[in-house]
């Protein structure tokens, strides 16, 4: 009977309040910051596109089906800047939409793509786009928008960085190998083999490719850290994670190339040079669910995204690149990856 | 008295030739068959709903998940034509319902859920929806409710052969073929029923690009099969039943709207076969009942593009045995035992696995007054060798006035659920350690029957109920980076439900209208996180408001039935942020039906959403707007 009355006043509390105004500022205004793809959750068609402001330093949400009357799709994955377009790849839905980096407005709509994760822009003309379920990177035409051919990898791919004339494309799921890829040519030309599941990378600035390879999900490997010479394409260091529960993720470099950030039960700072991994972490979880993380290329501040339980909103924390905290923003469902929108027209990852 | 009431009410429940509208379309059943009462028969204090028998007619050729939609407030969430639908009894999850086949649990012991649009209305004769603590009379673990699908003898002389071959549109054919012969002690009936649909049905996408896009459904055909044989003897007052059910259901899934990749070659394939032997025993005073089940089901998943190939093959037996005992004119005590075992093969569990539940359940119903009767159910259940708290429900029936037939039903229970299999063993998440979830269902129903005029009869009902479910499962990010299952929820239903039915009947016009509306809150209490927003929200796909209606009038040798359905916002967000807007759908029917001596034929031309309404039930997965099916009934009586 309590219950019931509990349940009464809860529902009169309910019914009789109207839905709060949101108090963010409902219109959104370019200009330096971060875009945050909230990745939804699969099937559901709820994934969206927020930005961050630093003028403001407040969220925008949702902006994407603010301007152009239409969901983002489903699951966006990634989001990469190449001068005045910006490109969602939309990993479920099977495409990539092209925007206008300073009005969101869409632009064209790239589609029939299997399963796609991440894009990189190798000149004016194309762009490579890996795929987690095919064996195949597919070539985009700038110009067109369209898909232009396919480079086979036998193997799916996932990250992709570029190296003067050379992709290096990760075969994450299931696989142990950088595949080389000529990008003049579009043929694989080499593939290094390292840890299993590669799953991200990042080059720092002598050159050096840095793989994270997260062991698998079955924790049966340990997860490795393994540096490759672009120059050479060999492995010049490995470093072992210390036990088969470790599970790092989302290795991310700052904007001088010279200190890692990855996620591994908070943010771990690495220095190029060290030859072992930090022992300290510079940012604890604390009761957070740490999904993703972002490194501002000018003053690699880090920007971490809580998924919380996946199924409602989740955040973005802001800390310093110290680990001191500056704020905690209300993003979308599954707030996943980032793109920094810096005031100069560099295109960033 | 205490009889006359007790058959009155079982009487209601049952769509016999006394409920049909149409009474030329039934056959005459001389006698009433007391056997299914054994498991379920009706404690007082509860309200049980049957669908109307013509009603069932109508959907022959839909699945059980369109028969109640449209004609019941269970909710049905459905991925569209072909995709699979789940219910959901006042608010409450997809596995808080229990499906079951003349009292034998046909939930899938993996999933804990059917999925009803697979399973074919024109292999079953009747489908009561038994909401709330109510279904404790038939079986545990219908939280929200159980639906139960009976198939039943007519004991009388001769052969019936029905034919009843359709088409609609999107490439879709069905058949369905009934025989039944036998005499006053034995029966049998054989149904088989095929499908295939292309479902490839037109709509309009506004969600893929800048202008809306007329699209049109891709790898969504189904072909369903299923066969279905009764046998049934009687001698004296003891009657003896074998039931075998096959069904098969080969499906392409298809994509959410928002999806522009090539075909992903997703599948499902569904298998069944259900075998079921009943002996009922009467002697004086005490009847003594058995049943005996074997399930197999099936289920095999492919994605190709996502190199998924999941096999799944669960063994079920259940047993229950038991005996009704009229103690005196006015207390009547029941018992039964009930044990079922599952053995599961599936390559997404480390090994096979095996489950053994066995419950006890004791109930008696005792006449205090005239007006007054109570009734009592105590169940205790052992469940992977450890006991659970007992559960329990009692009621309690006034009748209020003497003359009149106005009801007063109240009742209170603790009903609980096992986990499902796969929240136990799925590899990886699965949680061997997880408790039963549990709720308190409480529930205060009127209830009136009116005579109005010598021609119109009224029904009417209104319930109140509020559920508290406690130690819900979720599924929930764990340590690592794969999903793992919890007791950590608790949620609250509150509601109301209405419904009334209006029967008019003179010379050749029979008319029914019935009108029903449900109204839930259905409150998630939050996880107890700091960032949790979603505490305090509705729940996910469940509709505040529903209403339904219908009117059925028949007139010499045509009738006509419409029908109203409506359905309220539901929100897609746990933190209520989103939401799908509601629809009203309007469906029609108009047959015509020509009595050839004792044979007939019988066509009808269905439309289906009149007014072409575009609509979704799950977000992104479309709907299909006007369409239109015909159906033909020969039906030859010898």
């Amino acid at each position: 009977m309590k219950n019931l009355l509990k349940i009464c006043l809860l529902w009169l509390l309910i019914t009789s309040c109207s839905k709060l105004p949101d108090n963010l500022p409902s219109s959104y205004v370019f200009g330096g910051g971060v875009y945050i793809l909230n990745e939804g959750n699969f099937r559901a068609g709820n994934g969206s596109l927020s930005f961050y402001s630093y003028d403001s330093s407040k969220i925008y949400n949702d902006l994407f089906f603010k301007k152009n009357s239409r969901p983002l799709g489903d699951i966006p994955n990634s989001m990469i800047i190449n001068s005045d377009r910006a490109y969602i790849v939309v990993n479920n839905s099977g495409k990539i939409e092209v925007i206008d980096r300073s009005t969101l407005e869409s632009k064209a709509t790239i589609t029939r793509l299997i399963s796609p994760r991440n894009m990189k822009v190798i000149n004016d003309s194309k762009a490579y786009v890996t795929s987690i379920y095919s064996d195949s990177v597919a070539i985009i035409n700038l110009y067109s928008n369209t898909i232009s051919g396919y480079i086979n990898l036998r193997r799916s791919s996932e990250s992709i960085v570029v190296s003067g004339n050379n992709a290096y494309i990760s075969n994450w799921v299931g696989g142990k190998e950088i595949m080389v890829v000529n990008t003049l040519l579009d043929v694989v030309v080499d593939s290094v083999e390292v840890g299993i599941e590669p799953e991200s990378m990042v080059l720092d600035n002598n050159r050096i490719l840095w793989v994270l390879c997260n062991g698998g999900w079955t924790r049966q490997n340990f997860a490795e850290l393994v540096a490759i010479d672009t120059y050479t394409n060999h492995v010049y260091k490995k470093i072992v994670f210390p036990t088969k529960e470790a599970s790092p993720s989302c290795l991310q470099i700052d904007g001088s190339g010279q200190t890692l950030f990855y996620l591994d039960n908070g943010v771990k700072k690495m220095d190029i040079s060290s030859g072992i991994l930090p022992s300290t972490t510079l940012i604890p979880q604390s009761g957070n669910y740490f999904y993703k993380i972002g490194i501002n290329p000018l003053n690699a501040d880090v920007f971490i995204t809580d998924a919380v339980d996946y199924v409602q909103q989740g955040y973005l924390l802001i800390y310093k690149n110290d680990g001191t905290f500056m704020s905690k923003n209300k993003a979308d469902i599954i707030p996943g990856s980032m793109c920094f929108n810096l005031r100069i027209d560099s295109h960033t990852k | 008295m205490k009889y006359t009431l007790i058959y009155i009410a079982f009487f209601l429940s049952l769509p016999l030739n006394g409920q049909d509208t149409f009474r030329s379309d039934t056959i005459k059943i001389p006698e009433v068959l007391i056997q299914r009462g054994n498991f379920n028969s009706d404690h007082s204090g509860y309200k049980k709903n049957s669908l109307d028998s013509s009603v069932i007619k109508n959907y022959s050729h839909s699945t059980i998940s369109d028969l109640l939609s449209d004609n019941s407030n269970v909710y049905i969430k459905s991925y569209g034509m072909g995709g699979t639908a789940t219910p959901s009894f006042r608010g409450t999850g997809a596995n808080h319902t229990q499906i079951e086949w003349n009292g034998v649990n046909i939930n899938n012991p993996m999933l804990g859920q059917s999925d009803l649009s697979i399973l074919p209305v024109g292999l079953v004769d009747d489908v009561q929806i038994i909401s709330g603590g109510a279904s404790m009379s038939l079986n545990s673990g219908g939280i929200g409710g159980i639906i139960n699908l009976e198939s039943k003898p007519e004991w009388n002389k001769g052969t019936i052969i029905q034919i009843n071959p359709g088409i609609g549109s999107f490439g879709q054919y069905s058949g369905l073929i009934k025989v039944k012969c036998g005499n006053n002690s034995f029966q049998t009936i054989t149904k088989a029923f095929l499908q295939s649909s292309e479902n490839d049905f037109r709509y309009l996408n506004n969600d893929i690009g800048a202008e809306p896009v007329w699209e049109t459904r891709k790898n969504s055909q189904v072909i369903q099969k299923g066969f279905l044989q009764e046998f049934y003897y009687k001698r004296n007052r003891n009657i003896t039943s074998a039931r075998i059910w096959y069904e098969s259901a080969d499906r392409n899934l298809p994509e959410s709207m928002l999806t522009q990749q090539v075909n992903s070659g997703e599948k499902q394939f569904d298998e069944s076969l259900r075998m079921l032997l009943n002996f009922d025993i009467n002697k004086g005073k005490i009847n003594y009942f058995f049943s005996g089940a074997l399930l197999f089901d099936k289920l095999n998943y492919v994605n190709r593009l996502a190199s998924i190939d999941s096999r799944n093959l669960a063994e079920t037996m259940s047993v229950k045995a038991g005996f009704e005992d009229r103690v005196s004119e006015n207390i009547t005590f029941k018992t039964i035992i009930n044990e079922d075992v599952n053995v599961i093969h599936s390559n997404n569990y480390d090994q096979n696995t095996t489950r053994n539940t066995l419950s006890v359940t004791a109930s008696s119903q005792q006449k205090v007054s005239d007006r007054i009767e109570t009734s009592l159910l105590l169940r205790e259940i052992l469940d992977r060798n450890k006991l659970l708290i007992p559960d329990f429900s009692t009621g309690l029936q006034v009748r209020i006035s003497e003359e009149k037939e106005y009801f007063l039903k109240a009742n209170i229970s603790r009903n609980s659920k096992i986990p499902t299999l796969n929240d136990m063993f799925w590899n990886p998440g699965g949680n061997p350690l997880l408790k039963n979830e549990y709720a308190y269902i409480y529930e205060i129903t009127y209830e009136m029957n009116l005579k109005i005029s010598s021609p119109a009869i009224l029904k009417y009902d209104l319930t109140v109920f509020h559920n508290n479910i406690r130690d819900m499962i979720l599924w929930h990010p764990g340590e690592f980076s794969y999903w793992t299952a919890d007791n950590i929820q608790n949620m609250n239903s509150t509601g109301m439900e209405s419904s009334l039915t209006l029967d008019y009947i003179r010379n050749n016009l029979t008319a029914r209208i019935n009108a029903g509306y449900s109204f839930t809150r259905s409150i998630n209490e939050g996880t107890n996180t700091e960032s949790d927003n979603s505490a305090g929200k509705q729940l996910m796909y469940i509709p505040e408001n529903q209403a339904k209606a219908s009117i059925r009038i028949a007139f010499k040798k045509i009738y006509s039935f419409w029908l109203v359905n409506f359905t309220g916002d539901r929100y897609i967000t746990a933190d209520n942020s989103k939401f799908l807007p509601g629809y009203l759908i309007n469906n029609l029917t108009i047959g015509i039906k020509y009595p050839m001596r004792a044979s007939s034929i019988d066509i009808n031309l269905g439309i289906d959403n009149i007014f072409n309404v575009n609509y979704q039930s799950i977000a992104y997965y479309p709907l299909p707007g006007r369409f239109f099916n015909m159906k033909i009934l020969i039906q030859l009586v010898k």
